[in-house]
């Protein structure tokens, strides 16, 4: 159990962590995710007990980590898969980390078997590839068979076996009643791990939620309609106030509609429609949804849509920039009904 | 959450369930040193290099005496005694400190090595992973030291007496007496692997304090090396002050402590050695509120 209280680390003058509390749970696997930059990993450094934070308090199973008396037993953690000397070989790495608790050699083997490193564990860890050297973090994090376990985006590099080994550890662990707290900033690989996800954006939390409530309270009924007039649709579906998007020829994307309706406006209006999708947002796009407008360090395209005072207001054509989340949708239904 | 349970799981036996000690540190400190390669290689070139310097600087000296004894000075020759005996104090030809000829290039690789020792972890981030396995991070560095200090200690003790064993016989040849039972030749040998030492501690603190391999070597150097040469230059400001001054350099006192006897206007060996000290003392308590309080 993982338990932060008005946690805040300020540095020089940006602030990382932005007072968040949370709790994270035994026997569940725990997401947290974020994108570059949002403060996941100095969140885990302050947990950890590396980091000071500047306000706000963490504690692990019961204590600040730095005052268990058998830390490795306690916590486990995948910081970063660099911590290791370069030119220390594997083995020798875990067997100097292990020797701090008495962990005998034999654990040692243990763990570079589970992680499957035993033909390069005699080999100088600096030579690793990015994904040998994630294993090896792992195995530093399993060496004390912890009660929690904080792995910061362990399938970075990994090879599509090695993810998939990482998801059934996470989820065996966690039925074993351990905490389990992976960062990532991947929702399609949380979406398949995790029970229970923290979104953090610029320090905050955005959300703190189960996965499946958090595809529920995200996801916006969106149907995908092939025509031979997209234009004179669009029109017709704009002057409703439902937001419409062309991506390909012949085909509209339309945000928070029911089929039938789009059905029926196209009917009403002699359109000739030859498809009719609906689709569900997946937890990738809840999770765009959600961090939108928290994204640190932007890839930036100029020439976006029209800023305030622009003619795209409610009801305009084509509205390019997404549109809020929920009562739009619902006063677009009105609109189609009416 | 007011109130906390936390699981009294049984551990899995594989992993134990002993907690962190000061001597688990100590021991996982020693597999690091242990387990590198270019940690061994130094060791063994620092003892080449201590037992190498110091028997060139022996046949430096044995020249000397060897020219005055042959060829003579001002047209007197004389014996190896007395050409000895013919140079002050303190002017490297003291010969009960042979075992310590070769001392400074010790100082400058074991010192290295030190500051290597936990700058290298900053540099490659391991130093992350050692703080997880021993958060309260001062047993860290005191593992650390031991582990320096011992094999300092041991490896100066043997290079000073192979060395000694090797170049007192030139001498002993000339007909000096010389051998372990010299006055200041034993002395001198425990003193050296002390001085070692405590450069080493020096060389730790400074590693922990700039995280950095090189910035730590170089500081090392300018303090060992160059304020000496620094403290040269000012024997010759005006005033007598000034030449008092250069003694209570790190280098000058730690030297000074491995040397016997009194002289007027110098500090005693063992006000040099308490001098030495201090700048250890120095070094180590702003190195352990660093490592203690600030964000690995």
């Amino acid at each position: 159990m993982i338990e932060a209280t008005g946690l805040r680390k300020v540095y020089g003058a940006k602030t990382a962590v932005d007072g968040i509390s949370f709790t994270v749970q035994p026997g569940k696997v725990t997401g947290f995710l974020g994108p570059n930059g949002a403060g996941k990993s100095t969140t885990m450094r302050m947990i950890m007990g590396l980091d000071r934070p500047t306000s706000g308090d963490v504690i692990v199973n019961g204590r600040h980590y730095s005052q268990h008396k058998a830390p490795l037993h306690q916590v486990g953690a995948l910081l970063d898969a660099k911590a290791v000397h370069t030119s220390r070989s594997a083995y020798n790495h875990l067997r100097a980390m292990a020797a701090t608790h008495g962990i005998p050699n034999s654990r040692v083997e243990e763990v570079i078997e589970m992680t499957g490193l035993t033909a390069v564990a005699k080999k100088k860890a600096g030579g690793f590839s990015l994904g040998m050297g994630q294993r090896l973090g792992i195995a530093n994090a399993l060496l004390g068979d912890p009660q929690t376990l904080i792995l910061d985006e362990p399938v970075n590099g990994l090879d599509p076996e090695g993810v998939q080994w990482v998801r059934n550890l996470a989820r065996y662990l966690a039925s074993q009643g351990k905490t389990i707290f992976i960062s990532s900033h991947l929702m399609s690989e949380m979406a398949q791990t995790a029970d229970h996800l923290i979104v953090i954006g610029r320090g905050k939390i955005i959300a703190d939620t189960s996965v499946d409530a958090l595809i529920e309270s995200q996801s916006r009924k969106r149907t995908l309609v092939r025509t031979s007039e997209t234009t004179r649709l669009s029109e017709l579906l704009a002057r409703d106030g439902v937001r419409v998007e062309q991506n390909e020829r012949e085909t509209l994307e339309v945000y928070g509609v029911e089929p039938l309706r789009i059905a029926q406006l196209a009917l009403d209006n002699r359109v000739l429609v030859y498809e009719l999708t609906p689709l569900t947002s997946s937890l990738e796009e809840a999770y765009f949804q959600l961090t939108k407008d928290e994204v640190e360090y932007h890839s930036h395209i100029t020439g976006g849509p029209t800023g305030p005072g622009g003619p795209t207001g409610p009801g305009g054509p084509l509205d390019a920039s997404p549109a809020g989340v929920g009562a739009p949708s619902a006063a677009t239904m009105e609109g189609i009904q009416s | 959450m007011s109130t906390t349970t936390v699981s009294k799981k049984h551990a899995v036996p594989s992993a134990g369930t002993s907690g962190v000690n000061f001597l688990r540190v100590l021991n996982s400190e020693s597999i690091k040193f242990r387990t590198l390669m270019s940690t061994k290689l130094l060791l063994v070139l620092t003892f080449v290099a201590i037992v190498g310097v110091g028997v060139l600087s022996a046949l430096v000296r044995w020249n000397v005496v060897n020219q005055m004894v042959t060829v003579g000075r001002q047209g007197h020759t004389m014996t190896a005694k007395q050409a000895i005996e013919s140079f002050p104090p303190g002017q490297g030809f003291d010969l009960y400190n042979l075992p310590n000829a070769g001392l400074n290039i010790g100082i400058l690789i074991m010192g290295s090595l030190a500051v290597l020792f936990i700058a290298s972890e900053y540099a490659t981030g391991m130093i992350r992973s050692t703080m997880n396995a021993a958060p309260g991070r001062l047993s860290t560095f005191g593992a650390k030291a031991v582990v320096l200090i011992v094999v300092s200690y041991v490896l100066s003790i043997v290079a000073g007496i192979v060395t000694f064993l090797l170049a007192s016989p030139m001498f002993t040849n000339f007909g000096v007496d010389l051998g372990w039972s010299t006055d200041g030749v034993l002395y001198s040998v425990v003193t050296g692997g002390l001085y070692v030492s405590g450069v080493a501690l020096i060389g730790l603190s400074l590693g922990t304090l700039l995280k950095n391999p090189a910035g730590g070597i170089t500081v090392l150097v300018g303090i060992m090396f160059v304020l000496p040469f620094a403290g040269q230059f000012l024997t010759f400001a005006p005033g007598d002050f000034w030449k008092y001054v250069p003694q209570y350099l790190p280098s000058e006192a730690g030297g000074r402590f491995l040397s016997i006897g009194h002289a007027d206007g110098i500090l005693d060996p063992w006000a040099g050695g308490l001098v030495f000290l201090g700048y250890v003392i120095l070094f180590m308590v702003p190195a352990l509120i660093a490592l203690k309080k600030r964000d690995v």
